[in-house]
């Protein structure tokens, strides 16, 4: 009889205990072809495997629950599934999501990350609840809707701060529109589909069309008597706004972000903008100005950026952050969106837990890395979690990117004037404005936030029908070559898997880092394989 | 004493059960797979064959409906 080979049998008995090493991982060979889903999921050691089914798996099941009980219960939930495509097809996969976004993740970086994760998942079913309650295609409460404002997503939610105590405020899109995008990339193609098949041309950005489609397809609770709407910082939105001012049919304030922001006359304009809004929301919602509520709300949303600093501070000058790409940017464009709310100062003290442990007892949370990523430009919507693939196939960790990095600030409560500009001056810097569309001096922000982070490549994101970033492409390209810089080219059409795939995504981030970097993949089963109808 | 012993180690057994069975449903991905493979299909049947209203069918221009 043949003799056990005993090296084999502790090299087996470690890999159980522990999980394997980064290069003997073969994620890729966990993939069903096409789908996307796993033959099994990963084990990451007993500990890790075991934090993820009883800490991550079980306890998010859990709290969706929890968070569906406490928001309006299941019927109301039920009644929102049965009636809206986008919750009911995006939203219940969502643990496949976390999936994505933490796979090959270990340790304090999975703890910390899942975090973000939860404190995402809570403010979803906070919002789409809200709609719920008050939907009157549902036969929500009447009070609840007249308590309600809607508005653009990229409209910051502190617009509403001084109303907080009357009302709530939920925007239009973000839930049916931008989340669903990376929890389950299918439901948002309806929608796409919709606005083409009236006729509207393909090329403009596919945010807008999308956005349109719900409104064609009656896809909107009705949840809301007035809402504030915006150019989104983009005009192609423009667009978005008289379709859906068409069909919403109700009183509406355009508050648009300017372009060219750095112009203290636009500053003032753009404050009393936000002033305006502040009248519309008395008038229709025969609301008073609480400027105690205002304050109180800005100082804790201030408190919440001196956080981010601390965080960035950890990622740009250490080994030591314990945050994927992925929840980085989802996190910070989610929490400074949506404004002040209690789960976002819950999650930072969890996370600062980590944080500080990780930096005193100099825990290397990637220990992989062989560059360091700076991601710049909008992402594609579809595969917010390449950094996740990117780190385990090639050691490329995307420490930070620019939307994390747009509203770098804090707002002055000390006095009425002061804090109104420096409120107009954080509508300006919304999401794809500052850095994308926001004049040449932002968008070259990137050289400066490279030199911060310690970063040595850049992840290029090219959205197709970005009209704006398609113009500065020949500037950057000029900028990556005097400057010697490795940069990678992401084509990709923000919600619209269709255009350019993840597959393809892949592909050319294989073929920079074969033929430019000369480099070989830290875990080969991830080159090449099929999602491309998986979530 | 034995008979509350004895519900204890049911209760015990019961939840052990669970437990793995929950682990095995993680483990293979058979969340995934079910809501794949048949929940989100009928769910976007559903969604299909429902009827909608026409936005498109109000005039342009209407007054809102607040006013």
């Amino acid at each position: 009889m043949k003799k056990p080979d005993l090296n084999k049998i502790k090299k087996l008995a470690k890999d159980f205990l522990y999980g394997k090493p980064h290069g003997e991982r073969r994620l890729g060979d966990l993939y069903e072809p096409k789908t996307g889903l796993y033959k099994h999921r990963e084990w990451r050691g007993v500990k890790d495997t075991f934090y993820y089914f009883n800490n991550i798996w079980l306890y998010n099941y859990g709290m969706m629950v929890a968070d569906i009980m406490k928001y309006g219960g299941l019927i109301t939930f039920a009644k929102g599934v049965w009636r809206y495509r986008w919750v009911g097809q995006s939203y219940l996969p969502v643990m496949h999501w976390f999936d994505r976004g933490l796979e090959g993740v270990r340790g304090e970086a999975l703890r910390a990350s899942a975090w973000h994760y939860r404190a995402m998942v809570n403010q979803t079913i906070d919002q789409f609840m809200r709609m719920f309650k008050a939907d009157q295609n549902i036969g929500g409460s009447k009070d609840l809707y007249d308590r309600t404002i809607a508005h653009d997503e990229t409209v910051w939610g502190g617009v509403f701060y001084p109303y907080r105590d009357q009302l709530d405020d939920i925007p239009l899109q973000m839930i049916p529109y931008f989340v669903t995008c990376h929890v389950n990339n299918h439901t948002v193609l309806n929608y796409i589909d919709a606005t083409q098949a009236l006729g509207l041309p393909g090329d403009p950005c596919p945010m807008c069309q999308a956005e349109c489609g719900l409104m064609i397809l009656d896809d909107e609770p009705d949840y809301y008597p007035a809402f504030i709407t915006t150019n989104e910082a983009c005009d192609a939105s423009v667009a978005t706004s008289v379709i859906q001012d068409w069909m919403i049919n109700k009183p509406l304030y355009a508050m648009p972000q300017p372009m060219q922001f750095d112009d203290p006359l636009v500053q003032e304009h753009c404050a009393k903008e936000i002033e305006g809004a502040f009248r519309f929301i008395e008038e229709q919602m025969g609301v008073e100005f609480h400027w105690s509520e205002l304050v109180k709300h800005l100082e804790e949303q201030n408190e919440l950026q001196r956080f981010e600093w601390e965080k960035w501070d950890v990622a740009a000058n250490t080994p030591y952050y314990p945050i994927t790409g992925t929840a980085q940017a989802l996190y910070r464009i989610y929490q400074s969106q949506r404004g002040n709310r209690k789960i976002w100062h819950d999650t930072d003290k969890r996370v600062r837990k980590i944080l500080e442990k990780c930096v005193e007892q100099k825990i290397e949370t990637f220990p992989m890395t062989r560059h360091r990523v700076i991601a710049w430009s909008c992402a594609p919507l579809y595969y917010s979690h390449w950094c996740t693939w990117a780190y385990n196939c090639w050691g490329l960790n995307c420490v930070i990117n620019m939307d994390s990095l747009m509203f770098d600030m804090t707002i002055r409560t000390d006095n009425y004037d002061d804090m109104l500009l420096d409120m107009a001056r954080y509508h300006e810097w919304a999401p794809m404005r500052r850095m994308a569309v926001g004049g040449m001096q932002h968008i070259f922000e990137l050289w400066e936030n490279m030199e911060k982070f310690h970063c040595d490549m850049v992840m290029m994101y090219d959205q197709l029908q970005c009209k704006g970033m398609q113009g500065v492409h020949g500037l950057f390209e000029d900028e990556f070559r005097a400057r010697d810089i490795h940069a990678i080219w992401m084509p990709h059409s923000l919600p619209d898997k269709r255009t350019v795939s993840r597959a393809e995504i892949r592909q050319i981030i294989n073929d920079y880092m074969f033929t430019v970097m000369q480099e070989e993949p830290l875990d080969p089963s991830l080159l090449e394989f099929d999602d491309g109808e998986g979530w | 004493m034995k008979k509350a012993l004895k519900v204890l180690g049911k209760i015990a057994a019961i939840g052990a059960a669970v437990y793995a069975a929950l682990f095995a449903v993680f483990y293979f991905d058979l969340d995934g797979k079910a809501l794949f493979k048949f929940v989100e299909p009928t769910l976007v049947k559903h969604y299909d064959n429902m009827p909608r209203r026409d936005p498109m069918s109000r005039p342009y221009g209407d007054k809102p409906t607040n006013e």
